[in-house]
């Protein structure tokens, strides 16, 4: 059995951060529907792709982002298709919208309507800037999104640009705050019978999470620091070159003598410009050259094997190839072979946690619109009336 | 209004540090009613990065770095490696929902406080355990802290300016990625167990969950079998797409153009009409083809303006810009202090000031920021004598004894 057997998910969804969202939802087991125009689009549009042929079905993120759902085409700017998502909301336990602004008011769902019609109903909005405030109608994407949540300005070397995260970062956080913010509106509408309306800004949550720079300076108005360190923080916290890649070095004072001895460097316990963190702090440009120095030699497997040994905390940058060799990611089966009728066989990230009663399991993604006759069936609509919605181009 | 959405729910904290507290926080926030238990002797680390002058009295209690991740909480203290204090944890199990740990794997179980001792004092308890790599697999035991969390699950490596090696993240990401992922692992037990009526263990491995924020690129190595190269703050397809210099002495602004239209406005607004017919940026993929010429002419644009008036500009002819904000602008945000994005709070010792708001907002279930971070053991009378039982001469005995404490030990910390 699955944690969400029997709950029902509604996808408006068209970006990266509410597609995360109901993936999980899916993935955990949710019945998630997922409501695509009928040209397609959205996720469907970004490669690489399995098959450049039938690239609609076989683009990477939507191949990943779309496990666990339902597929089915509905034209929402039509009279007729408003019709069929109130039929389907009426059914549903959540619905998930990361859309601009006003978009599903457009579509005949005002918030009161959705209170009123719906009032089991848990309307999740995923976005940028919120539902409210000056900036909430501005257009916005994952790089713009992640240059105002503040993390964009911490991130990268000091004498250039500041750098986003790799990958679509903001995004996906902002799916994963979604994902938690509507299981929480689940678990309080299964007591009460009562949905809710949530709103999941962003900003706000990239903001809750500027480790101690937002917060002290909020309070004591002192300056952690402003701008970006690059890739050294202090002599025992960044990325090292090493001979085939990079290392991590995290040490936090407890750690440091383990570090020590990694660097066959046990003399500088006894140092008394580094035996403890205050010295160490006063002398760490003779650290960092120290570091530099040990890490340009390692190879990165042997050194990352060695110091996890020795409880050192040194990791080596895994590249994706690194992933599908790891030897704990293959201990525990983490990557997961999964087959696709146009994509074909190809790998994917496992569960986001595993629960051991109730595990999560994925679900290949859907073809488009490869379930409206069956979801459109379940509403009660008979053969001919589906096959007159395809003629007109609703569906 | 229909109380807070977690309200009823009780946990018992063991975390530490940021990943398992924000976890926590999220829930607090939520109506969770979320007892943090420090140990005397390991009190949780952010108490000790207050950045206070050295000699600040009680600064362990006004480290705002602990203070924003701990609020909304209870805090007690209790000596784990003490039989009368696992004892007293085990009682507070009984009378909890939900344990919450990011030990390293070992940990718990050598306390003796495994899944199946916590079951024994309360059979539907629900256990979330947050390690490194997980609790199993040879890297289990291996030390693995914020940044190393982002090297070992892939994240390090897609980012980077082009042509560069891998780049640090500004903060350590994994933590509050894990963080909010175990506040979902929580929920969706509690949702599972009204069917049940189980608990159950849930083992979180910070180093894959944070692979799922990049899982289209595991996908799609498993199509090309190609690592994918470093592009900055380019996009896979859409041009342009980067982060430019105003006038402000290091202010930028992010562009990002995602189709032919989008470009067309950004060419008005920077008062360059000519180029929406140049051949050179008449699709997407000739754009992205003479993107590095783009860039220098956005630049060149955006240097004269303030990042504010480009934003706005931009902005208000429907192009996705924005400004890079630093936190001093987020504390003055407008749009953030209109949607009371901060709350004033109030804390017995460290005083007042503004604090994030609880992140979601529900229409139905207000929630806001009711309780101040604990101080240290603030709340070992309301644990020990309200929750269990113990009058006020024994909680003085345990606090002689050590095996409860107001005063931490912070000399772990330095």
């Amino acid at each position: 059995m699955s944690a969400l057997e029997g709950t029902r998910v509604i996808d408006l969804s068209t970006g990266i951060a509410g597609g995360f969202c109901t993936k999980l939802l899916g993935d955990f087991g949710a019945d998630v529907i997922k409501v695509e125009p009928p040209g397609g689009g959205g996720l469907r549009d970004f490669g690489p792709f399995a098959d450049a042929v039938s690239a609609a079905e076989t683009g990477a993120l939507h191949l990943y982002l779309d496990t666990s759902k339902r597929s089915i085409t509905l034209d929402l700017g039509t009279p007729t298709g408003q019709e069929l998502l109130a039929r389907l909301l009426a059914t549903a336990d959540a619905v998930v919208d990361d859309r601009p602004l006003g978009n599903l008011e457009s579509e005949g769902f005002s918030a009161s309507r959705l209170s009123a019609d719906f009032p089991q109903l848990v309307v999740s909005y995923l976005s940028t800037y919120g539902q409210s405030g000056p900036w909430a109608q501005l257009p916005s994407t994952n790089l713009t999104a992640f240059a105002v949540g503040g993390q964009m300005a911490t991130t990268g070397d000091p004498d250039r640009e500041p750098l986003k995260n790799g990958g679509s970062q903001a995004d996906y956080q902002l799916g994963l705050n979604g994902f938690t913010a509507t299981l929480a509106g689940l678990w309080a509408a299964s007591d009460s019978g009562t949905g809710d309306a949530i709103d999941v800004a962003g900003m706000e949550c990239m903001a809750s999470t500027l480790e101690l720079m937002l917060n002290t300076y909020a309070y004591a108005h002192i300056d952690y620091w402003n701008g970006r360190k690059g890739n050294v923080l202090s002599g025992v916290l960044g990325l090292y070159p090493c001979e085939n890649g990079y290392l991590g070095v995290h040490a936090m004072p407890r750690n440091f003598p383990a570090l020590a001895r990694l660097m066959d460097a046990d003399w500088m316990l006894e140092d008394e410009r580094f035996r403890d963190a205050a010295g160490r702090l006063a002398h760490d440009d003779e650290l960092r050259a120290m570091v530099y120095a040990w890490a340009s030699g390692q190879e990165k497997h042997a050194a990352y094997e060695r110091a996890g040994q020795a409880h050192a905390p040194v990791a080596y940058v895994h590249e994706m190839s690194d992933l599908f060799q790891s030897p704990q990611l293959t201990a525990r089966d983490y990557l997961q072979e999964l087959n696709h009728p146009v994509a074909g066989e190809l790998t994917y990230p496992g569960p986001l946690f595993r629960m051991a009663d109730t595990p999560s399991s994925l679900r290949r993604a859907p073809l488009l619109g490869g379930h409206t006759g069956e979801v459109l069936a379940e509403l009660g609509l008979q053969p001919h009336d589906i096959e007159v919605l395809r003629g007109t181009g609703v569906v | 209004m229909v109380g807070r959405p977690l309200e009823g729910i009780r946990i018992a904290d063991l975390t530490a540090v940021w990943a398992g507290p924000y976890a926590t926080r999220l829930l607090a926030d939520m109506g969770a009613e979320v007892i943090k238990v420090e140990s005397p002797n390991n009190p949780d680390l952010l108490r000790a990065l207050s950045l206070l002058p050295a000699g600040t009295e009680h600064a362990w209690n006004k480290s705002a770095y602990f203070n924003h991740n701990n609020r909304n909480k209870f805090g007690c203290t209790i000596d784990l490696a003490n039989p009368r204090g696992k004892e007293l944890f085990l009682e507070l199990v009984a009378k909890s929902d939900v344990v919450i740990e990011n030990y390293r794997a070992e940990v718990l179980d050598k306390l003796g406080l495994g899944y199946d001792v916590l079951r024994r004092a309360r059979p539907d308890i629900i256990l979330v355990s947050m390690p490194g790599h997980g609790k199993n697999g040879p890297e289990r035991d291996f030390v693995a802290y914020g940044t190393n969390v982002e090297q070992l699950a892939g994240l390090a490596s897609l980012s980077g300016y082009v042509g560069g090696g891998p780049q640090k993240t500004g903060i350590s990401f994994g933590d509050p990625v894990a963080g909010a992922a175990a506040a979902a692992a929580v929920l969706l037990a509690l949702i599972a167990r009204k069917r049940t009526g189980r608990g159950q263990y849930i083992e979180l491995a910070q180093r894959e969950t944070l692979t799922s924020l990049l899982g289209e690129y595991v996908v799609g190595y498993s199509m090309t079998r190609e690592n994918p190269p470093r592009i900055g703050n380019r996009h896979p397809s859409w041009a342009p797409h980067g982060c430019y210099p105003s006038s402000g002495e290091d202010e930028w602004v992010t562009v990002a153009c995602r189709d032919d239209a989008e470009f067309a406005s950004l060419c008005r607004v920077m008062g360059r009409p000519e180029l929406i017919g140049d051949s050179r940026y008449a699709t997407a993929d000739s754009r992205y083809r003479h993107q590095d010429e783009l860039d220098e002419t956005i630049a060149a644009w955006t240097r004269s303006l303030g990042r504010m008036e480009a934003f706005e500009a931009l902005t208000a002819a429907g192009v996705p810009a924005a400004p890079v904000l630093g936190y001093r602008d987020i504390y003055d945000n407008p749009h953030l202090r209109e949607r009371g994005f901060f709350e004033q709070v109030t804390h017995p010792e460290a005083g007042s000031w503004d604090m994030e708001r609880p992140l979601y907002r529900f229409a139905r279930r207000p929630t806001s920021i009711e309780r101040n971070g604990p101080c240290f053991g603030e709340h070992n009378a309301y644990v020990f004598g309200e929750l269990l039982g113990l009058s006020e001469a024994e909680i003085a005995q345990l606090e002689k004894e050590g095996v409860a404490a107001r005063t931490p030990n912070m000399s772990s910390h330095q």
